[in-house]
């Protein structure tokens, strides 16, 4: 069986937090950010940030890299894609990503 | 928050900084990994069927494409370590979108952790506004690599092997 299945959990908890999720929302935004920007965006400490952050890291959605003396915070968008593979690509991923254009489109006219 | 709604990799909008990063786990042997890479058949059954050719040697070219029929990219190979660092200039090829994009760079991590490997495929060197085609197709391509070498297997994601011949969908592979 691939590793994967090791690493599912981990990626649905790390998913299950509003601010987890505000948090891959910022680095999708803006990419490559380091701890005291991401700080500077969410209302709790930065003892707070660096806990979910560490969720994030632990579940592979993020991956960090020096540039210097800084750490860089980036969305690794891998994980979900294979969460996408394992249910939606051999049956219907034409039709979801259709429908979710659909919406999109829908969405976004004024 | 900021909104999303007007965000979309699908037509190129996604903001990007001048690096992408994706990492994945694949339970395999550096060398098994590197020859994943290198090999130009292996290559093609989870790059979207596209074949790339080099000899792998500093400084030489590369040339990803089907032969005859489109090129999809090249470059140089900057450093060739195996089985641990390649670095590899990126020119896209296969539109007119592309082609028009100042030259990238890819950088391949091998690092084994226990039985497995964690790649890192870095996307830098991207100018601000880069069109997000040119690195969008790596989780797909990390996505096949990692089931090619735990199962042997394709993936059948449609468009996974849109260039190849014959197509898993029966369609005609785009020219």
């Amino acid at each position: 069986m691939v590793t994967y299945l090791r690493e599912v959990d981990a990626v649905f908890r790390a998913l299950a937090d509003p601010t987890r999720r505000d948090l891959l929302d910022a680095l999708f935004v803006q990419d490559g950010q380091t701890l005291t920007a991401l700080e500077e965006r969410f209302p709790m400490t930065r003892f707070g940030v660096m806990k979910h952050l560490k969720i994030l890291e632990e579940a592979g959605l993020v991956v960090t890299r020096k540039r210097g003396r800084e750490k860089l915070h980036f969305l690794n968008p891998v994980p979900i894609r294979l969460i996408h593979d394992r249910w939606v690509s051999k049956y219907a991923a034409s039709w979801a990503s259709a429908l979710a254009e659909l919406k999109t489109q829908l969405e976004d006219t004024p | 928050m900021t909104n999303l709604t007007t965000v979309s990799f699908a037509r190129g909008t996604a903001p990007v900084g001048d690096t992408a990063v994706f990492e994945i786990f694949i339970k395999t042997t550096p060398e098994r990994l590197w020859e994943a890479i290198t090999d130009p058949e292996m290559r093609a059954k989870y790059s979207f069927g596209v074949e790339t050719h080099s000899d792998w040697t500093v400084g030489s070219t590369y040339l990803a494409g089907i032969p005859g029929a489109v090129d999809i990219a090249t470059g140089e190979n900057v450093v060739v370590d195996p089985p641990r660092l390649l670095v590899q200039t990126f020119d896209a090829l296969w539109s007119d979108q592309v082609r028009s994009q100042a030259t990238t760079r890819v950088t391949w991590e091998i690092e084994q952790v226990g039985d497995s490997c964690r790649l890192t495929v870095v996307h830098d060197q991207l100018s601000a506004g880069a069109n997000a085609e040119l690195y969008g197709g790596w989780p797909m391509i990390l996505s096949g690599l990692k089931t090619l070498l735990e199962t042997g297997e394709l993936l059948t994601t449609p468009g996974s092997l849109m260039y190849a011949t014959p197509r898993p969908d029966g369609k005609e592979p785009p020219s």
